[in-house]
């Protein structure tokens, strides 16, 4: 396969790829390059931080309420501090594992199957129901996630009762989950509401039937009648094509390109309606020619988290405090965890305001080469470098405080000639202008070319 | 290009030089400066207990719901022979009696959301409670009417959902030194040498190029012309007393800016909520006070209107651990100089009908208050931002 368009594949279905593991990739065939994702991703490997104080003073108790407002604080405290964690965790997990698929379709889906909850124990065990769903059948998705703790309370399913019923998971359901806006009725609403009366859970987590607030009786629902369940409301649903449609187009403008491409998203669409097979329709996309296309290599703007871990990937970098790390999402505007509403973040374009940009430019040198930026240029005598390093680092260091790998970076960057750096950099050609800068500029080392390279708008792209 | 039509275009273009630099200023003066008006929009985050902030001190259901969280009647600072302020509003008194104060009631929206994530984000983007939006009302305001990339400021380090457009962001920034000296390192000048492609914007690198020379621009001319007034006026030494000192500079230096947006959080006040409230509001009012001050001193306050709302207010009885919980409708601050309906805009909400949770009936949607101030302060089409048409009131 060739190399141009393995980088592409890990770029859309990872944070990019290092040169030494391009060289093994590259002498295989496009089938076995793609196949070998979907065998890595095989397992399943949840993302857990330690929960044990939570769980033990949960055991034995049968909810929340009842327990004593000192304990609720003390839960509350620890879960928060929990919650710091397990954003981390997700963070390091996505620049090492080598399950790089399963791990950004979670991402994908966690900004589909949108929801926060302050529980560490609930949040935990929604997130890695992503994880197992992530390239699983998506009609057991759809279910699981209506019946994950978090998401009844998100949506407030479990408020949702016979005597008084509640609408709004039903409406995001249809509206955010499975069809999109404008493919149901109001009516649809009401009726589907009803279905999924009951819908509750333990102080546990699990999933707990509440019979006697379950709405017994018929449902009219796009235009059959019955006494459905939640899950006979998902079936209906799904036997749509506009599901499939919605899914693909959505999976799509993520992975592929912000501008829908119809014939593209159609013929995803008929792979995935005939068994909502999601493994299927990723190897579908992953081996069609269209997914190698010019225009949709490089032209993507990543996300914070992939510009984040993006750079973990080259060079590993750790955070000292790790409120750093959640600080500079939060300040990039994508916080894990954190999702501004149930409409998850909008992607594409609005990543980008005069804040983000300035920050994404200037961050690669704050975070990993103390805030320096060399601009020694060709011929110039460059003796003052470290001296200028040592006076950044004393005023920006303190910013952040982390630790860096550049020993990785060189080792795998070992056999990539310097002025072949920005191939692997860079997802994109630099423009003009950049170009005859950057070459006017000495080639001091890697480390300060590639600091250079990441500082372009052009690293932004993916 | 022939020589005939370049000399015309040359004569045209030099005399453009011709014309005195004073009567070129005067011209942007006359044009956009005069009578320009702000919008300064002050979100207090967590829920403001509304009814220990305008308290009705005659009601004996205030006193009765609430046995130890209730303001006694003697500290209260009276309004009229029914509502008076919290003790900690003593500096809102005097913008009260100038007539500078608006205070609307009973502000929500139908079937309210009791989750701050949620309710602030229906404050935000101005939808039902039952619609998502991932932009914000002040966002769709520069979307159609913001001319410059610096229209709309957040005094801010991050951008609040109500600050997004669906195509244009306003700009965030605490303090406009630290921005200015992030983009203005040379590296980032010397890879684009201020080239203006006209094809930037149709692909997303151009756009990434375009928005980073956007945010070096702005950013240098924020600066630049804020540090060119010095305030002399005393602003309470704290975060949201230094965003509203950032605030003012802004204001009295002539920045071509329509809307700024700053907050003061902490108001989730579950527990002993006297104190934490009487130490925010009276960071609120302190800074608010010196904010009014610093802008009369300049000769703006009659261009500024000031908007302070919060997500919800709070339940009407007390719980137990001598806090409130989260609640439904609140009251609005109005502050501006030419107020046409100046103190209690109108009555209390009444605290014998409440709805099942015990919370507050809402008299009045928020998203009136909007439109009001789109259409009669900012005189834009505020159907055009609200994507939806609502009665205006008559406070301005």
């Amino acid at each position: 396969m060739k190399r141009k368009h393995i980088q592409h594949l890990h770029r859309r279905v990872g944070f990019g790829i290092l040169p030494t593991d391009l060289d093994k990739l590259s002498k295989k065939s496009q089938k076995e390059v793609v196949n070998s994702l979907f065998s890595s991703s095989k397992n399943v490997t949840p993302l857990e931080v330690d929960t044990s104080e939570i769980k033990n003073m949960f055991s034995g108790m049968m909810n929340l309420s009842k327990l004593e407002q000192d304990a609720r604080r003390k839960i509350q405290k620890i879960s928060r501090q929990k919650q710091i964690e397990l954003n981390v965790a997700w963070i390091d997990r996505l620049a090492v594992s080598k399950e790089i698929l399963r791990e950004k379709m979670t991402l994908f889906w966690a900004n589909h199957f949108v929801c926060e909850d302050n529980s560490i124990i609930y949040i935990q065990q929604f997130n890695n129901t992503l994880r197992t769903h992530a390239l699983g059948n998506f009609k057991d998705f759809v279910n699981a996630v209506s019946k994950e703790a978090a998401m009844t309370k998100y949506l407030n399913t479990k408020q949702n009762r016979k005597q008084k019923p509640n609408e709004n998971f039903a409406r995001e359901l249809m509206e955010l989950f499975t069809l999109g806006e404008g493919h149901y009725t109001e009516e649809d609403i009401k009726e589907s509401a009803k279905a999924f009366t009951g819908y509750s859970h333990n102080l546990q987590g699990k999933f707990v039937f509440r019979k006697r607030a379950y709405h017994e009786g018929e449902k009219t629902f796009f235009g059959k009648t019955g006494n459905f369940s939640g899950e006979d409301i998902v079936d209906i649903i799904l036997e749509k094509k506009q599901c499939a449609k919605y899914i693909c187009g959505k999976i799509y403008r993520y992975f592929v390109n912000d501008t829908i491409d119809e014939t593209h998203v159609n013929a995803m669409a008929n792979v995935f309606y005939k068994d909502y097979n999601i493994e299927s329709l990723m190897r579908f996309m992953l081996m069609s020619d269209w997914f190698y296309d010019e225009k949709n290599i490089g032209t993507k703007i990543k996300s914070p988290i992939e510009f984040i871990v993006g750079i973990k990937t080259l060079v590993p970098t750790e955070f000292k405090n790790p409120k750093q790390l959640l600080y500079i999402q939060k300040i990039l505007g994508q916080k894990l965890l954190d999702p501004p509403n149930v409409a998850g973040w909008k992607g594409g374009r609005s990543w980008i305001d005069s804040n983000t940009i300035v920050l994404r430019l200037k961050l690669p040198s704050l975070l990993i080469n103390g805030a320096y930026i060399s601009k020694a240029e060709e011929g110039q005598e460059n003796v003052d470098a470290e001296s200028k390093k040592a006076f950044f680092k004393k005023k920006y260091g303190r910013w952040f405080k982390t630790e860096t790998d550049w020993f990785y970076f060189v080792k795998h960057f070992k056999k990539v000639a310097l002025e072949d750096l920005d191939k692997h950099i860079l997802a994109c050609e630099i423009n003009n202008t950049a170009k005859a800068y950057l070459d006017a500029l000495q080639k001091v080392s890697k480390q300060e070319y590639c600091i250079q390279l990441m500082s372009l708008p052009e690293y932004q792209m993916c | 290009m022939d020589r005939r039509k370049f000399l015309k275009q040359s004569s045209l273009a030099s005399s453009l030089f011709f014309v005195p630099s004073f009567v070129r200023a005067f011209e942007e003066v006359a044009s956009s400066k005069l009578g320009y008006k702000r919008l300064v929009i002050i979100q207090l985050s967590g829920g403001n207990d509304g009814l220990n902030t305008i308290i009705p001190y005659r009601n004996d259901l205030y006193y009765k719901e609430r046995p130890t969280l209730s303001i006694a009647k003697t500290d209260i600072i009276k309004l009229n022979d029914e509502v008076g302020l919290n003790p900690s509003l003593q500096p809102l008194k005097a913008l009260y009696d100038k007539g500078y104060l608006s205070i609307i009631n009973n502000v929500g929206y139908p079937n309210p959301v009791r989750s701050h994530f949620r309710s602030m984000d229906i404050w935000q983007t101005a939808t039902d409670s039952n619609e998502f939006s991932q932009s914000g009302w002040l966002g769709r305001y520069l979307d159609n009417y913001g001319k410059l990339p610096y229209s709309a400021i957040e005094i801010d380090e991050s951008l609040s959902l109500a600050m997004k457009g669906e195509k244009v962001n306003a700009i965030a920034t605490q303090d406009p030194k630290v921005f200015y000296n992030l983009s203005k390192d040379p590296y980032f000048k010397n890879i684009h040498n201020h080239q203006t492609d006209a094809h930037l914007n149709e692909h997303n690198l151009g756009y990434l190029y375009k928005s980073m020379i956007d945010a070096q621009s702005s950013s240098k001319y924020i600066f630049e012309t804020s540090k060119t007034v010095t305030s002399l006026q005393e602003y309470p030494n704290n975060k949201f007393g230094k965003q509203m000192k950032t605030t003012a500079q802004f204001i009295n230096s002539g920045l071509d800016t329509k809307v700024f947006y700053t907050s003061l959080g902490g108001f989730d006040t579950h527990v002993n909520q006297l104190n934490t409230q009487k130490r925010l509001l009276s960071q609120y009012a302190n800074a608010v006070e010196a904010f009014v001050q610093d802008l009369k001193d300049n000769n703006t306050f009659k261009d500024t209107l000031i908007l302070t709302f919060s997500e919800f207010g709070r339940r009407v009885k007390q719980n137990a651990s001598a806090g409130t919980d989260h609640g439904t409708a609140n009251n609005v601050f109005v502050i501006g100089e030419n107020l046409k309906k100046q103190g209690l805009y109108n009555n209390m909400a009444s605290l014998n009908n409440l709805d099942d949770n015990g919370d507050l009936k809402f008299e009045i949607d928020f998203r009136t208050i909007y439109a009001t101030v789109l259409d009669k302060w900012l005189e834009v089409d505020d159907k055009k931002v609200l994507n939806k048409s609502f009665s205006q009131l008559d406070f301005i």
